[in-house]
């Protein structure tokens, strides 16, 4: 054979390969799907829901892509400057108003609507709310998780304390309470703090999920309409509250400590049902309660986040199908185990108490009804520029004499202009 | 036997011109594409409102400068947080590098042993690095102020008081990047004649002498490209300040090249941030100009 029928051979071989003759045809394709959640647990489920929805579209496989949280915004924002957005993601609550008017977000109400089986209607209306205007659909709420209480019950125990889920039945579990308990459960010579906040990030990124929940149950609030209410002497007292757990009392692990609650190094911590999984292997015994009420009543304060197709996403159809496949009442379900659903009918129904097999069911009634009566964290369309402003003077509150009222007061003359 | 084929003939000069630029060309393609482009897109980016999230964007000319450089003041308080940063850093950086130079620059027992110590920050992570200076420099249960309390010194919350956190910053970063520094100056005093020192020597000089008449001036190119690397690389710090103190407290170490950060991929103000990267880009370029014109004024 020549080299020059050599040489056609490769070329015609190259050409047909690259239009598709003669090479694999079947067009596999795959959605990309970014989370937050490095959890093993986690993953397994997202991963056995994929599995039941390549079972259908055997051409289709789901990847998901973990992203740290605290980049998680960015880093999806880069992708799809760069031509590259996801498929489908996460987004949190306090992210939902930008990328909703910045157009991000597929419209995926068809979709769903016209899914078998899917009944729309089955999401609770208040937890809807950031995710659906009159006639759009921008994300289907997977977890509505209300804040609740962790506590070391073997320190309780051993400092002969009452214990949380005793004082919710004599109705004397408030933030007093908690402050008080903090203070007594502080052991310094073993290093054990009385409180930790939520997930040891409550003075930087999650300075709003450690004061808002006080803040709501002494009758305050972030803002209302274009009106700042941080500084309301109601606010201002919840503030107080706090500050006085971690300078006067050192009860509380201050800014630049660490005392991990998972580790038994704090007797009390805030955060949601998910981090459970952390208390697989823990050496203690530990248990669930409600957010202590306060002088303005329960306060239930719930974080959001909502499973999102995004506008520029390859694949847009396909994504909202697995969307829907995802928010299907049998997947939520599913999630219910670690994620708070927003479905009435999963939420009211038995399965839901019994879906964590980590949690009793009484205590999974914590979660239902915090996800009934509760509100979700402050959001807003600036939120980033809000939270920018706020945290100057946020770090301005974390000195031991610090005056909250006057620092307050100054945050929100910052942050009203941007309401 | 097939005829040889003749091409156009190329003169020899314009043939070794071709070969060079077809070997020079993957590097040149990569930095057209990934430096030269970036950075013409920068100026452009700068005269725009384009906001990264909804992909928004309009000309605007100069505004993104008019507003950072008259009503914005927090733009002011970053430059001043970033000149200090660098008036921190620079001067113990050069001084230390000069120091542990001249402690190391000689045969003796232990020098390879030190130089490799202080030479291992700058080859370790930077991200490592600043964590564990996190955990150091914790208020009660860090090392630092556990150390301290041996000697009854009440140590302060290193990153979380306004006072101390860019004081912290500056340290550990002088820390992690002395290392580099000291090695160029080693090499430096390395090169310089043994007989310049042994000639003073003889006509009696004494070692301050010897290194302030000899050393020093002979060590002054090293010094001005020493000085303008440090310079440049203070005023670019970003992962040292994202990763200890996220700007704060109360913005105390929001300097620049993280402001850019915040208001190109937290505010998704994307012109704005190129606007601003652009001042970077001009305080940085002025800088080294003035440095340069004090060195040639001083021949």
């Amino acid at each position: 054979m020549s080299d020059l029928m050599i040489k056609r051979l490769i070329y015609s071989a190259a050409i047909t390969s690259s239009l598709g003759f003669g090479a694999n045809t079947v067009s596999a394709e795959e959605l990309r799907f970014t989370v937050w959640t490095g959890s093993e647990a986690h993953l397994k489920m997202l991963g056995e829901i994929a599995d039941s929805f390549t079972a259908t579209h055997p051409d289709v496989t789901v990847r998901f892509d973990t992203i740290p949280f605290g980049d998680y915004v960015q880093k999806i924002t880069l992708q799809m400057a760069g031509g590259n957005a996801p498929d489908l993601g996460w987004l949190l609550e306090n992210s939902a108003p930008a990328f909703v008017d910045a157009g991000a977000l597929a419209d995926v109400s068809g979709t769903l609507k016209s899914a078998d089986g899917y009944d729309y209607a089955d999401f609770s209306q208040p937890a809807m709310g950031l995710w659906e205007t009159s006639d759009a659909t921008y994300g289907i709420p997977f977890s509505t998780s209300p804040f609740l209480v962790y506590y070391n019950k073997s320190l309780y125990d051993a400092a002969g304390l009452e214990t949380p889920d005793q004082r919710i039945k004599d109705g004397s579990w408030t933030w007093e309470q908690l402050k008080s308990d903090a203070k007594a459960l502080r052991d310094a010579s073993s290093g054990v703090w009385g409180f930790e906040t939520f997930d040891g990030q409550g003075y930087g990124s999650r300075v709003w999920h450690t004061l808002i929940p006080i803040i709501r149950a002494y009758g305050g609030s972030a803002w209302e309409g274009d009106s700042c209410k941080l500084d309301s002497p109601l606010s201002v007292q919840a503030v107080q509250l706090f500050h006085d757990m971690v300078y006067a009392d050192g009860s509380t692990v201050p800014p630049g400590e660490q005392g991990d609650f998972f580790s038994g190094k704090a007797a009390l911590t805030v955060t949601q049902i998910s981090r459970v999984s952390k208390l697989a292997d823990a050496t203690f015994d530990w248990g669930i309660a409600p957010l202590p009420s306060g002088p303005a009543g329960d306060a239930a304060t719930v974080g959001q986040a909502a499973v999102v197709a995004f506008a520029q996403g390859k694949h847009k159809e396909l994504a909202a199908e697995f969307l829907a496949h995802m928010t299907n009442k049998e997947n939520v379900a599913k999630m219910a185990a670690f994620f708070p659903p927003a479905r009435k009918s999963v939420l009211n129904g038995d399965g839901f108490l019994t879906s964590n097999t980590a949690v009793a069911p009484e205590k999974m009634a914590f979660v239902a009804e915090g996800i009934e009566s509760g509100s979700v964290l402050p959001s807003h369309q600036r939120f980033p520029q809000i939270e920018a402003e706020a945290r100057p003077n946020f770090d301005a509150l974390w000195s031991k004499n610090a005056d909250v009222a006057a620092t307050m007061k100054k945050l929100c003359s910052g942050i009203s202009p941007l309401l | 036997m097939s005829a040889v084929r003749k091409g156009p003939s190329l003169s020899l000069k314009a043939r070794e011109a071709i070969t060079g630029w077809l070997f020079v060309s993957p590097i040149l393609t990569g930095f057209l594409i990934f430096f030269v482009g970036p950075l013409i897109a920068v100026f452009y980016y700068s005269t725009t409102e384009w906001n990264l999230l909804s992909q928004q964007s309009r000309f605007v000319g100069m505004a993104n400068y008019v507003d950072a450089l008259t009503r914005n003041e927090t733009f002011w308080d970053v430059l001043v947080n970033s000149l200090v940063f660098a008036a921190g850093l620079v001067p113990l950086n050069m001084a230390m590098a000069l120091g542990l130079a001249l402690a190391l620059s000689k045969s003796r027992p232990g020098a390879v042993f030190f130089r490799t110590v202080f030479f291992a920050p700058v080859i370790t992570s930077a991200v490592a690095w600043a964590i564990i200076w996190t955990f150091l420099l914790q208020h009660e249960s860090g090392a630092v102020n556990q150390g301290l309390s041996i000697f009854g010194i009440d140590g302060p919350n290193w990153l979380h008081e306004p006072d101390w956190a860019m004081v912290s910053v500056i340290f550990t970063r002088v820390l992690k990047t002395v290392g580099l520094n000291m090695i160029l100056y080693i090499a430096a005093l390395q090169s310089i004649p043994r007989d310049y020192d042994e000639a003073a020597r003889i006509e009696g000089a004494s070692n301050w002498e010897i290194f302030r008449r000899i050393t020093w001036p002979l060590l002054a190119p090293t010094t001005l490209v020493i000085m303008v690397i440090t310079v440049v690389g203070s005023l670019k710090v970003f992962d040292h300040i994202y990763l200890m103190t996220g700007g704060g407290p109360q913005n105390g170490t929001m300097v620049l090249a993280f402001y850019i950060y915040e208001q190109g991929f937290k505010f998704f103000n994307t012109g704005y941030a190129a606007a601003l990267a652009v001042v970077l880009f001009a305080l940085i370029l002025l800088l080294t100009i003035v440095q340069m014109l004090l060195k040639a004024a001083r021949k």
